[in-house]
């Protein structure tokens, strides 16, 4: 009886686990892409900041980084608003998703993972 | 709910939750603490109520495990609440979010029904076999659902 409600406990842990995971923590070596648009919507903040770009008419989110991470790569408060074009380079981490590694608004370049470029 | 949710969102702790490195961090790992105690305790008093380890009397081991196991929920309970006022309106839009609250709440239940009703030295053996098993999946349901919040 134990054992077979373990085996079936078990089964439901390795079934979730087996599950394809849909990329949005750490990196899945997706390729990488580079985009250019403009900021629809942005959410700043812990776990990390989500940026709504419109390319060429088509709707992309961008995960940036946690707000440490952003102020390191120089990133100040409001860059990141409505209505700046951005150029932006990571990865490929789902349909319409960019995990960003590096970003540019106008001439100023900003480096989110130095250790992945 | 949107315009209650976003006024917890304008909450200068809210702010601080979303901004704070380390204080995110710690609040993080004192989740993973709660959640440790928690899963860890309830999953030994479990496997004691479906017959494993029979020599050790039920009692002494309900003592040691639920008073751990509660204060785990408690400190899980605590530091979550904290963590969902990083971004109350992306997860209360989260519908695996919503399931994990949900099944947090019937384990809650069922936890309950089982000590406050027969009581753990009462109820029969049919009875605290049922409570644990739906107990243990209950509250893996909620850790596995818990953790694959960060991955969907």
């Amino acid at each position: 009886m134990l054992r077979r409600q373990l085996l079936t406990g078990g089964l439901l842990v390795g079934l979730v686990l087996a599950a394809p995971l849909s990329a949005h923590h750490g990196w899945t070596g997706g390729e990488t892409l580079e985009l250019e648009g403009t900021i629809t919507a942005t959410r700043l903040g812990n776990p990390h900041g989500e940026v709504e770009l419109d390319v060429d008419g088509e709707d992309w989110t961008i995960e940036v980084g946690q707000p440490w991470r952003n102020e390191r790569a120089g990133l100040a408060e409001g860059d990141l608003r409505e209505g700046v074009e951005l150029r932006v380079s990571g990865e490929h981490a789902g349909e319409q998703l960019l995990k960003a590694e590096q970003l540019w608004i106008g001439e100023q370049h900003y480096v989110l993972y130095p250790g992945r470029i | 709910m949107e315009g209650w949710l976003n006024q917890l969102a304008g909450t200068a702790l809210a702010e601080w939750v979303r901004v704070s490195r380390w204080g995110y961090a710690g609040i993080n790992t004192l989740h993973v603490l709660g959640i440790a105690l928690l899963f860890g305790s309830i999953a030994a008093l479990d496997l004691r109520l479906l017959g494993a380890s029979r020599h050790l009397s039920l009692p002494a081991v309900a003592r040691l495990l639920q008073p751990l196991a509660v204060a785990g929920l408690l400190l899980a309970v605590a530091s979550g609440t904290l963590l969902f006022l990083a971004d109350p309106g992306g997860y209360a839009a989260t519908p695996l979010f919503l399931f994990k609250l949900g099944v947090i709440v019937l384990a809650i239940s069922n936890a309950m029904a089982l000590n406050l009703a027969p009581g753990l030295a009462r109820a029969s053996p049919r009875r605290l076999r049922s409570a644990a098993l739906a107990s243990l999946l209950l509250w893996l349901a909620a850790l596995i659902a818990g953790r694959m919040l960060a991955f969907v």
